[in-house]
């Protein structure tokens, strides 16, 4: 049955049209494109910040910083600024104080490829190329993917993945996860890591440091020992599996309490106590001034020759 | 026969069963050269394996040091995003000369920590607990679960160090586990320090909006 709308519920119903039509062109501009270009110093840095959605960096042979992509619809503006003296062109996606219900905001990037670059992420994706500066991304439950040239990168997440292809040219690389996972092909020189669960996946070539540590994630490392490397991972209850290319000069020393110890290299591991649990297993492999370190509570231990 | 006379003969077969030994028995090999092994290589263990009361100190010393550093960095964190969270300062903390507490802590076999250590923790949890709701869900839970995770296996480690006090290896995880916790706090506190950071930042004379 059909009934007919009191005056009163009229009237509301016209007021609430207006109200609507009033807001038509603030909504529209929250999502709109991005299509933004400045100058930019070819070695500055640019900072990136957006909390959902993706950052999509690319580095490029111009001296100017573009961003395109769209904003998220609900979001209160995207700042683009520039700091002349520091050389800073920084990129801010903002957020109304109650941002529940905002879209997400999608930031395609183009930077001069010897910038500096920070991006910082909380649900974001952060996507990078061709970008030859040092690299700082950060996401909370974002996945990272980047390529490394050979200057330092850190990648920082609590539950995102993280994964880096390299050159081949020594850098420092730094990862942090939580439960994320991380793989990284390709990289040399220094390689640090820090998981609680995730796992870390890491193929290099010359090796000068590195530092795994992780509380129940798997660690593999595959790489090449740099004369005077010193390569200490540490796990507690997940497995430790180190593969090593080429020539091979160093000291090793392995504990672990209730894991396994397996070592291609030739000697045995012994018992650490007649009456408690408890390997371990020192030796050396060719006269090099290397030194390797791997210790585990329960996970187990493999070291062999690729 | 008396009960001296009975005492009397059993003593005499004692006495011929024992000269009807023999006076030594040769080893079936030659034990010497395994002995001595052992004795050249006792010295080099005494000095790999250096006490435990020296490496407990250490690594308490390393645990301030880490702990301390860790905090300073949370709180460098939150002051540069101009975000300073408000806690309540440790009991017994020590301000150093840049003004940043140092945290006494000890290193405290089979699962007791040092009310301090304690302490900290609380800090950087209760600076995290105000955050952690704006996380998605899921990335809380995973958050939740790997600190039980890295809890448990501070456990578990003094669980075998109570079986095993003094075990270097032992000894290192625990430090390095409680170390990680702390790492993974303040990590994290940093990370999503970028949640309350999110409105826009004050002007800056030098900036020019594009």
């Amino acid at each position: 049955m059909k009934t007919a709308a009191s005056p009163v519920v009229r009237q509301f119903g016209t007021c609430a049209a207006i109200a609507l039509l009033a807001a038509m062109p603030a909504i529209a501009a929250a999502g709109s494109p991005i299509n933004k270009r400045t100058a930019a110093d070819p070695a500055g840095t640019v900072e990136i910040s957006n909390t959902a959605g993706s950052v999509v960096v690319t580095g490029w042979d111009r001296n100017e910083v573009e961003i395109k992509g769209e904003l998220g619809d609900g979001t209160e503006k995207l700042e683009f600024t520039k700091n002349e003296q520091a050389k800073l062109t920084r990129i801010k996606v903002i957020l109304p104080n109650r941002s529940y219900g905002v879209d997400d905001t999608d930031l395609v990037v183009k930077v001069p490829a010897g910038s500096t670059l920070s991006v910082n992420a909380v649900s974001a994706d952060i996507v990078v190329r061709g970008v030859g500066g040092t690299q700082r991304l950060q996401t909370v439950s974002g996945d990272v993917r980047t390529e490394a040239s050979g200057e330092d990168i850190e990648c920082r997440t609590v539950s995102g993945d993280v994964s880096i292809v390299g050159s081949g040219r020594k850098g420092l690389v730094s990862i942090t996860t939580v439960s994320g996972d991380a793989t990284a092909t390709q990289i040399a020189g220094e390689i640090n890591g820090h998981t609680v669960s995730g796992t870390f996946s890491f193929g290099a070539g010359e090796t000068s440091r590195s530092r795994l540590r992780s509380t129940s994630g798997d660690i593999s490392f595959a790489g090449q020992l740099a004369p005077d490397a010193r390569i200490d991972f540490e796990n507690i209850s997940g497995d430790v599996k180190l593969d090593l290319k080429g020539p091979v000069a160093a000291d090793f020393d392995v504990s672990t309490l209730n894991g396994e110890i397996r070592n291609c290299f030739g000697p045995k591991p012994s018992r650490t106590d007649e009456y408690a649990p408890g390997r371990e297993l020192r030796f050396a492999e060719g006269t090099g001034s290397g030194r390797v370190r791997v210790k585990t509570l329960n996970g187990d231990i493999g070291l062999c020759r690729k | 026969m008396g009960s001296n006379e009975r005492e009397a003969g059993a003593g005499d077969r004692l006495d011929a069963a024992l000269q009807a030994l023999p006076p030594g028995i040769d080893p079936g090999r030659d034990l010497w050269p395994g002995i001595a092994a052992r004795l050249e290589q006792a010295p080099v263990t005494a000095s790999r394996r250096p006490p435990a009361w020296l490496l407990q100190a250490a690594a308490a010393v390393v645990l301030i040091a880490g702990s301390s550093l860790l905090t300073a960095k949370l709180l460098d964190g939150d002051r540069a995003a101009g975000k300073m969270a408000e806690v309540a300062p440790i009991a017994g903390s020590t301000p150093g000369a840049d003004g940043i507490a140092t945290m006494p802590a000890s290193f405290g076999p089979a699962g007791r920590m040092d009310p301090e250590y304690v302490a900290a923790r609380r800090q950087l949890t209760s600076v995290l607990e105000s955050r952690m709701a704006r996380l998605p869900a899921s990335t809380r839970a995973k958050l939740e679960s790997n600190l039980a995770e890295l809890r448990r296996a501070a456990d578990e480690i003094n669980a075998a160090l109570a079986e095993q006090p003094g075990d270097p290896l032992l000894e290192e995880l625990l430090l390095k586990t409680y170390q990680d916790e702390l790492a993974v706090l303040a990590n994290v506190n940093q990370l999503t320090s970028s949640l309350a950071n999110a409105a826009a930042s004050p002007g800056d004379a030098k900036r020019m909006e594009l």
